[in-house]
């Protein structure tokens, strides 16, 4: 019903379930009904980064030395990372907390949040080191027929499910018509959008952002766009604590931990999750084709990043309880990404190696005039 | 005192000899010079691979005080498709599998991303911090737990 900013019925904070009980009212984390999102935040906070300390000066040289096809690579990745970014940045605030009644969840869900926007920060700073104009790039997400496509697949189940609790908070449960429309708004189905929102939102995180990590990994692999590979690790840093979240939520969710009746609807959505999955892999098999269109480039070509969507396709799903969907791929086809996507957890001091956890200026584009000592002209 | 700090200009990752102290170079003491890398192919050489140096299956230099009749235990791990290993040494399960050339997928190795989750068919871990990723009941994360008894496991 209508949300209240500061919620004054007197209730019991720690019976609410995560969704759909009382609004919440005093933001206390000194006693958690799931504890677990207290330690999200508190990790996420302690993985706070900035995009502007990472030195690109070398990716700029690095890109303009690409050829054509390999520019087409690097540059659709990028923005189809910013269209991701750009959706997650806001989407969990709009959609979740309106309906949040857990003051741990509703803090988890805006760090989080916030944290996108940090990434899609970091591609304004990617982009405006690597070409002179930035708008060129922008202005494409959104006329792009291959990204536009992504995006309407990305954002339907967050649409569809704000839509119907908008009216929720406006008009209640019941059948209303407005503006000669019929609406139902049932809880049943309110709790039906919101699960699968979740699943969507696991898909993005899980599968969508990994294949775009692939991308972006395989350029520094050659020692190529590094500076660019720095910040996506600091990112699919920040991607794997969104992804144990969500997974989180889903599991509390389908397992009814505190709303038996959302065990009900995972139960009953079994197929949609199934094929949710499913539709996702595919959409990134397609993408594949459209990047590697003008020719592959080395270390990673169209059938080994299809084979790589296969691999996390399974991996997500069976986290989430469910059977793989490519029974055929065992074996991860990208062994490599595994030590990109390694944050830097051994503790190294930082004027010994220039690593990303030491970021200011990790990358060493400094030249000294003894380096051209033995020049001669 | 007379010593000039010379640094590889390749930043391979945190160890100490990335530093050597010579003592040739009187006429300009705390130079930094670079030091040509060793081979040609250095340049190339992909850095942050922070994964253990050493074979974590290897005893300690300089061990923990073990104590007397009471042996350093082993424990048998199986894998379901018939592959074996030993976890003796190492600091984590996938530390030790990996010495054994069993490949676990990873990703954050400190419990936070589940990327290792693996099923636990039989035996019981002991995790040093409790991991922060989803567990089922019958899983458990390589990355961050030891075996507290011999293990079936499923990769």
């Amino acid at each position: 019903m209508a949300y209240t900013t500061f919620n004054r019925n007197e209730f019991d904070t720690f019976k609410q379930p995560m969704f759909f009980g009382e609004n919440v009212n005093v933001a206390r984390y000194d006693i958690q009904k799931h504890k677990i999102f207290e330690s999200l935040i508190e990790k996420q906070l302690s993985f706070f980064w900035r995009p502007e300390e990472v030195d690109l000066t070398n990716d700029r040289k690095d890109y303009i030395d690409l050829p054509e096809h390999e520019k087409h690579i690097f540059i659709s990745n990028l923005k189809y990372q910013t269209l991701l970014d750009s959706v997650q940045g806001r989407s969990p605030n709009i959609a979740l907390l309106p309906v949040v009644s857990l003051p741990e969840l509703e803090t988890w869900i805006e760090t989080w949040s916030f944290s996108e926007t940090i990434h899609s920060r970091s591609y304004t700073h990617i982009v405006r080191n690597i070409v002179p104009n930035p708008a060129e790039i922008f202005d494409d997400i959104t006329k792009n027929e291959y990204i536009v496509r992504r995006a309407i697949s990305v954002t339907k189940y967050y649409d569809d499910f704000i839509q119907l609790s908008n009216y929720y908070q406006q008009l209640g449960e019941g059948t209303h018509s407005i503006n000669g429309e019929t609406i139902e708004v049932s809880m049943h189905e309110l709790k039906r959008r919101l699960y699968l929102t979740m699943v969507s939102v696991n898909v993005l995180e899980a599968i969508r952002f990994y294949v775009s990590f692939a991308c972006s990994f395989a350029f520094a692999e050659r020692a190529k766009m590094e500076g660019n590979a720095k910040i996506i690790k600091l990112i699919a840093r920040d991607e794997a604590l969104h992804l144990t979240g969500t997974q989180h939520m889903l599991q509390i969710m389908a397992k009814g931990k505190d709303d038996p009746e959302f065990a009900q609807i995972a139960s009953e959505c079994r197929d949609d999750v199934v094929k949710i999955f499913a539709e996702a892999a595919q959409q990134e098999k397609d993408w594949a084709e459209y990047l590697f269109k003008d020719g592959s480039m080395i270390g990673l070509n169209k059938d080994i990043l299809c084979q790589y969507v296969e691999y996390i396709a399974n991996q997500r799903i069976t986290a989430l309880g469910f059977e793989q969907i490519f029974p055929t791929i065992k074996n991860n086809p990208l062994p490599w990404i595994n030590a990109w996507l390694n944050s830097d957890n051994v503790q190294v001091a930082p004027q010994e190696a220039e690593i990303s956890s030491y970021l200011v200026g990790a990358i060493d584009s400094e030249v000294d005039t003894a380096d051209l000592g033995d020049f001669d002209l | 005192m007379s010593a000039a700090l010379k640094q590889r200009d390749n930043d391979s990752a945190g160890t100490d000899d990335e530093f050597e102290l010579t003592g040739d170079t009187e006429a300009q003491p705390f130079e930094l010079q670079p030091v040509v890398p060793d081979s040609a192919g250095d340049s190339q050489v992909q850095t942050e691979f922070f994964l253990p140096e050493h074979n974590p299956e290897e005893p300690d230099a300089s061990p923990q005080i073990e104590f007397e009749g009471m042996p350093r235990p082993a424990y048998a791990v199986q894998l379901d498709d018939g592959r074996q290993a030993v976890f003796r040494n190492a600091h984590t399960l996938l530390e030790s599998l990996e010495a054994q050339d069993i490949d676990v997928h990873y990703q954050c190795r400190e419990g936070y991303c589940g990327s290792c989750r693996t099923q636990l068919l039989e035996g019981s871990v002991h995790y040093h911090d409790e991991p922060m990723a989803y567990l089922d009941d019958d899983e458990i994360l390589p990355c961050c737990c030891i075996p507290k008894s011999d293990l079936k496991i499923k990769l």
